[in-house]
This record gives structure tokens, sequence and C-alpha cells, in this order.
């Protein structure tokens, strides 16, 4: 190998992962998404998940991450915090084992990895307007969209289980589905992301608490 | 003549090799233990918070090796939010791209990952010499077909420099270590801007 070309090579090949880190942060901030259930109940638990959707002002929320893969001995945990404000202020920070925070703020994604903060645009890309709006749904659990998702609906003991498969080839390329799992409110109590190769990131909420005041403070950078 | 030979030594002496040009001095070559034992224990699922540094972009995730059988390893890196970016499985003889996200799958940035990731994890590399320098021990080992230096002070491994053309091209220095374990690592390319930070988590 020769050096000259390596370096013009591997600068190319970092501005491209670049985007592509992003998208990626983008997509696994939309995690934020049994028995088959009957197309009556479907109907009405949707129709609950949009009402809740409506009247949410806020939301905090701690959350435990499990990340499997088959060959490990043990998920690898991490937790954390969760903040949102309508219409669309997000901040998705973890705490332990180490700190990590992305707000998601107008047309800007934030991020502070342990005191290091640096930002990046999304206006210039449609793309990421519409994960901004996604990540934005899914915490709320609105994502009911059958142009997007291919959706089927599960009992689950007093919950209810919604599977939605991305419909887009670029989307199921990185999640094969997202299972979001509702308390009988209609809100979101867990997401599982389940890769082509059917590793998954596992996410519980708990503590959750809607509408109380929230200062814009809470997104600052 | 005189010059002649002068130049002729001092430009031999510049033009040394590694361990010369280090004073390393040549030592019985003795293999009873482990030279890198930081990924060997197939019980321990290895996870460090990653920062990597390339061309002034940072990135960062989650780093993770696992030992799954003798020199088998199996090398994962995702965002923190766990998506992966690349899975790769590195083989007696072989290496396997299990899975890269498209934008990381050129095959020029794949070799550089393999051949750094290769030297991180192989715990008995083809040892060649031995040397030493104060109370230092440098094993002269190859991986593929580079020359890797193995630095130990006490028995335990605190860097790796690869070299290539009597130069350094990478160095991978570990620190805080305890026992087998080096909770900090650090991968610095020479050549161009790479740095690949690893902190136990």
């Amino acid at each position: 190998m020769h050096d000259i070309p390596i370096l013009s090579t591997v600068h190319a090949i970092a501005t491209r992962v670049g985007v592509g880190f992003l998208l990626l942060f983008l997509f696994s901030a939309s995690l934020l998404a049994q028995t088959k259930m009957a197309p009556a109940e479907a109907t009405a638990l949707e129709a609950k998940v949009k009402k809740l959707a409506l009247t949410t002002e806020t939301i905090t929320s701690d959350f435990i991450q499990y990340k499997h893969l088959d060959f490990l001995s043990s998920d690898i945990k991490s937790t954390g915090k969760l903040s949102y404000k309508s219409p669309n202020l997000v901040k998705w920070e973890y705490l332990t084992p180490f700190e990590y925070a992305l707000i998601f703020k107008e047309e800007t994604l934030y991020i502070n990895n342990e005191g290091k903060k640096s930002n990046m645009d999304m206006g210039s890309n449609k793309l990421f307007e519409q994960l901004n709006k996604l990540i934005t749904n899914s915490i709320k659990g609105d994502m009911f969209d059958t142009e997007e998702f291919h959706i089927s609906y599960y009992e689950k003991d007093h919950d209810s289980e919604v599977h939605f498969a991305p419909k887009n080839q670029k989307f199921s390329d990185f999640i094969k589905v997202f299972h979001l799992t509702f308390n009988e409110k209609g809100e979101v109590i867990a997401v599982k992301m389940v890769e082509p190769s059917d590793d998954y990131t596992q996410i519980i909420f708990s503590n959750r608490m809607v509408n109380t005041p929230l200062s814009d403070a809470v997104f600052g950078h | 003549m005189r010059y002649l030979v002068i130049s002729i030594s001092v430009f031999l002496l510049s033009c040394g090799s590694y361990p010369k040009r280090h004073q390393f001095e040549l030592s019985e070559t003795t293999k009873d233990y482990s030279i890198n034992p930081y990924f060997s224990d197939p019980a321990k699922d290895y996870v460090y918070k990653a920062d990597i540094s390339i061309f002034e972009k940072n990135f960062s995730g989650i780093f993770i090796v696992k030992k799954l059988g003798p020199d088998i390893h199996r090398v994962v890196f995702t965002t923190e939010m766990g998506n992966k970016i690349f899975d790769f499985s590195f083989l007696k003889n072989g290496f396997k791209v299990n899975y890269a996200v498209p934008n990381m799958n050129k095959k020029i940035l794949i070799r550089i990952l393999e051949k750094d990731f290769k030297a991180l994890i192989t715990e008995n590399p083809l040892l060649k010499t031995s040397f030493k320098k104060n109370e230092e021990t440098i094993l002269e080992c190859v991986i593929g077909d580079s020359k890797h230096y193995y630095y130990s002070k006490e028995q335990r491994l605190y860097k790796i420099v690869r070299v290539a053309r009597g130069k350094e091209k990478v160095e991978f220095k570990f620190s805080e270590i305890d026992g087998n374990k080096s909770t900090n690592i650090q991968i610095l390319h020479k050549k161009f801007d790479l740095k690949i930070l690893l902190k136990a988590i």
C-alpha cells in the first residue's frame, strides 16, 4: 500500500463516515418505538396512543438500555434519562457507565460526549428532518404510519406490543423491526430494536412523568 | 577514503534497523507467557467506550471484543445507542466482515482496521527475536507481513509498535493495567491522523 493514496482515500471515507454516523444516531434514537390482537382492539389502541400524544406537552423518564449481542456472556447495560418537550425538543442522555447526550433542537443535533461538545446541522438534509420527526413521534408512541411501516399488533399480559417493520430498504438494512410496548394508558414503556442479524437493543422506561413543567434550559448545550 | 568510510558508517547508522537505532541489546528468546494477555480470557466480555478521531472528525461508540476460541475473536463497534457500525471475526488464518454499515464498507478502511485490531487482540504473535534495554524487554514479532515490537516492563506489556522500513507506523499503548486487563488503550497512527482511544466500561 502506498501512503499518499491512503491519505486521500481515508479522508474521503472519513467525510462519508461522518454522515453515516449521524444517520445511525438518528436511526437509533428512533428506537423509542405477544398473541395477535383483534383488528378492533388494534384500532382502539392506535386511537388511544394518538389521543394521548396530542395532550402530551412534556415527558421525562429514566431508562435502562440492554444491548444484546448473541456471542456475549451478558448484555451491555447502560442507564440514562429522556426529556421531551412539545413540539420537537428531545434530549437523550446516558449517565452510566459513561456520560453522553444527544439533543435534538430545531434543525440542529447537539452531541455532548463526556464534556466534548459538537453539533450538526440537520436542516441541510431533508432525510434528517424526516428522521427527527420519526424520533419525536416514536417517543410519544405515535408511529402508526402504514406508508413507512408494516405494522402488527399483539397482546402481552395487560400490555400491548406493536411491531413496526420499516418498508424502506435503507431503513430495513439497519433495523429489521421496532417493537414498542404500551401500557394500559397507551404510554410507551419499552422499545426493542431488532437488527437483521437478530441482535437487538432493548430500552425499558421507568419513572415516567408526563406534563410536568420542563424548562428550556434542560435542552441547553 | 577515510571520509567515505565515515560517511557510509553514519548513513548506515541512521538508516539502521529499528532495534539498532533504539540501542536494543539481543537477549535470550523465551516464550513462557502470553505476549499480549489483554483479550485472552474467553470468559470475559471486553467492553470499551471508544473515541475515534480521523482527520479532525470525531466519532464515539462502544467497542466490544470477545474471545470465542483459540485464535478466534469477535470484534464489534456500535453507537452508544447500540447500532452496529462494524462486526468482524478474526480467525486463526482468516478474517471475516460479518457486517459493516455501507459508509464504512470500504476496502481500504476495513484493511486498516483489520490490521490494527489483529495486532490489538493477538495473544501470541510469531516471536522472532528478543531484546532488552535497561529494565525493559522488547520482543520482535511478526503479524501478517509486518514487524511489531512488544515493550514490557516487569513482564507487563505497555506498548506495541508496528514498524515498516525501520519507521514507526502505529503505536498501541496500554495503561491502567490490572492483572490481565488494560483499562486504557490508545491506537495512534503516525502516518496519518487516526487515533482510537478505548476506555473500559
